[in-house]
């Protein structure tokens, strides 16, 4: 969610079993941040920054801690996005001609998916019957 | 020669570059067919739920993203409601929708399978403004305007 810190709009992580926030190092500038979107198991974090005067979506890995820029072709601003809970693929809102558009971009060459809890893998066990 | 380098350094360059974002434009071209504007994206697993504006009205709408086709949604739009914010269950089957109706912002869960509307109650009363509904459909968290300020409620869902 969203929540003022030092008067900046700052994306913050809470987890809800027992009401931690969880610490973002990533995101700790570029703000004002806003619609923040999670993958099943919140390793992915979508969210739009400010960097420079221009807004960018970026994705935040807290697996590895690496963020990947998304900028948009035609130098667009996004206005909402939508993280699919695979981490797969991305829709965005943005502005075109003077309307709203949605946009989806497939990130599957970028980001390996965060599968939901419990479900089994396709991959056979190690010395498994083929 | 220097042809040759500088086919090998693009081609270096190339390898080199990083894995980047590919718009979906099979996609992207149904999602601006029959609409005038599109705002608010939900994306499931395969799903995406928006709000579509035609002939100057706004409409949730889900888009089935594997067949490329929209999904009927019976019962959830009436002409006498604006819908303000939408969010889709990682399986398609749950939406939770705010829409204004009668000068009353209401928070409701829409269930495809049984095309059921239940509208969710607000404790203590606010505004609700939008709404994010987890993968499972199980918990949503709604922004609500409670006596000036924003406040983010948790609702778990059976």
């Amino acid at each position: 969610m969203i929540s003022e810190r030092s008067g900046r709009a700052t994306v913050q992580l809470r987890r809800l079993s027992d009401g931690t926030v969880s610490p973002l190092p990533q995101l700790g500038r570029h703000q004002p941040h806003s619609s923040p979107s999670l993958s099943w198991n919140a390793r992915y974090l979508a969210v739009i920054t400010q960097r420079g005067g221009r807004r960018l979506a970026v994705v935040a890995d807290r697996l590895n801690g690496r963020m990947h820029p998304l900028p948009l072709p035609g130098g667009r601003a996004p206005i909402r996005l939508s993280l699919a809970p695979d981490a797969q693929q991305l829709a965005l809102q943005v502005t075109d001609q003077g309307q709203w558009r949605v946009e989806l971009l497939d990130l599957s060459s970028m980001l390996e998916p965060d599968r939901p809890p419990g479900q089994a893998l396709s991959t056979p066990a190690v010395g498994a019957d083929p | 020669m220097s042809r040759v380098v500088l086919i090998l350094s693009i081609v270096l360059l190339v390898g080199c570059s990083p894995d980047r974002p590919t718009p979906r434009s099979d996609l992207n071209g149904l999602l601006r067919q029959s609409v005038s504007s599109r705002r608010d994206p939900s994306l499931g697993s395969r799903w995406l739920a928006s709000l579509g504006q035609r002939n100057g009205r706004e409409r949730v709408e889900l888009v089935d993203l594997q067949r490329r086709t929209p999904v009927p949604l019976p019962g959830l739009n009436r002409s006498d409601a604006q819908p303000i914010s939408v969010s889709v269950s990682a399986d398609g089957e749950r939406l939770a929708v705010v829409q204004q109706r009668d000068d009353r912002t209401e928070l409701l869960l829409y269930r495809r399978s049984v095309g059921a509307v239940q509208r969710l109650p607000l404790e203590p009363p606010g505004v609700p403004r939008s709404v994010s509904l987890d993968g499972q459909g199980k918990r949503l968290a709604v922004q609500v305007s409670r006596n000036g300020r924003w406040d983010v409620d948790l609702i778990r869902l059976p």
